[in-house]
């Protein structure tokens, strides 16, 4: 007998002793696949982190495709960052605005009660402002 | 790139194989299992988008990397062990040796003579496969279990076709011996 049919023989065993695996055993190769499976990846750029601000491209790949129940967690994670920064950028306005309105306020109290420094008329801010309320009185 | 079904029937198709050869390798069915894992989660997350036809080659690579990366951390796992030794029970306070005697029994049905005979010469054909020396255990494995031709064994072994073509000839004749001087002839 040469080589190869040796080998062949014994590959027939085996194979018969592969398939006679008891139920335990094949029951964890099958819960190893299907983990496997879980984490399967996809297409290389789709499962790439992407920007957050591709997600809302209308060509945007499914991050979450195969992910399992979770995959709407990775999105709301990708999308928590963006209405977070839009809600900043809505405080941070508003915050500027009341402070503009309390410096005017003051300046105008200033100037009403003639408290206003010398130096106010010489500031530029301030002389613009004095020029426009002239234009807006004319 | 290779649908989920693709690489579901093709992890289906290897595993137990896959299983077998790391229990050759290990010569324990839990470590053995948790390499078979590796090589899985490994293929499925680093190349689970290639195509079918790719995947033996890459998970054999995958399978024998894992079982000698298992032997790497168990020579470093022993060191610490050898040191700490005297800090460890040598048996579970807790073991249930019921679960050891479960655990290798035999659930299959089968009851004729021949099927019984059939199941010991297997048996005894692994056994000494199990013992060859690991090299000569992997290419012959992988030249006659994977089929693989010379080269692709060469390359999943990370070494030359010769070397591959020495270690196939060494196994096959000593698992020849072996086989002969326990009454079995193939």
């Amino acid at each position: 007998m040469n080589q190869d049919e040796f080998g062949f023989r014994v590959r027939q065993a085996l194979n018969d002793g592969a398939e006679r695996l008891d139920y335990r055993t094949v029951l964890r190769l099958e819960q190893a696949r299907s983990r496997a499976l879980a984490r399967q990846r996809r297409t290389g750029p789709a499962t790439v982190r992407l920007p957050a601000l591709q997600l809302a491209t209308a060509g945007a790949p499914p991050v979450d495709e195969g992910r399992g129940a979770w995959g709407w967690v990775r999105g709301a994670g990708l999308v928590a960052p963006l209405v977070a920064l839009a809600i900043g950028f809505v405080a941070i306005s508003h915050w500027q605005e009341e402070l503009e309105i309390k410096r005017l306020a003051a300046l105008d109290f200033a100037v009403l009660l003639d408290e206003g420094p010398l130096e106010a008329y010489a500031d530029r801010v301030f002389s613009v402002l004095l020029q426009d309320e002239q234009q807006a009185e004319r | 790139m290779a649908t989920r079904e693709e690489l579901s029937e093709f992890l289906a198709g290897v595993e137990r194989r896959a299983f077998k050869q790391a229990v050759f390798a290990v010569r324990d069915e839990s470590h053995a299992l948790d390499i078979v894992q590796d090589a899985m989660m490994k293929i499925a997350e680093n190349y689970g988008d290639r195509p079918a036809a790719e995947l033996p080659p890459l998970f054999t690579r995958i399978l024998q990397n894992a079982i000698h990366d298992f032997f790497r951390r168990s020579k470093v796992r022993s060191t610490w062990v050898t040191l700490f030794s005297s800090l460890t029970p040598e048996n579970e306070p807790d073991a249930d040796p019921l679960e050891t005697l479960e655990a290798s029994g035999d659930t299959r049905t089968e009851s004729t003579e021949t099927s019984y005979e059939r199941e010991q010469v297997v048996a005894i054909i692994e056994e000494e496969v199990a013992r060859l020396p690991a090299r000569q255990r992997e290419a012959f494995l992988l030249r006659y279990w994977e089929d693989l031709d010379t080269a692709e064994t060469a390359a999943a072994m990370g070494c030359s076709e010769g070397s591959v073509k020495t270690h196939c000839s060494r196994a096959t004749h000593a698992l020849a011996k072996a086989l002969r001087e326990r009454g079995i002839t193939l």
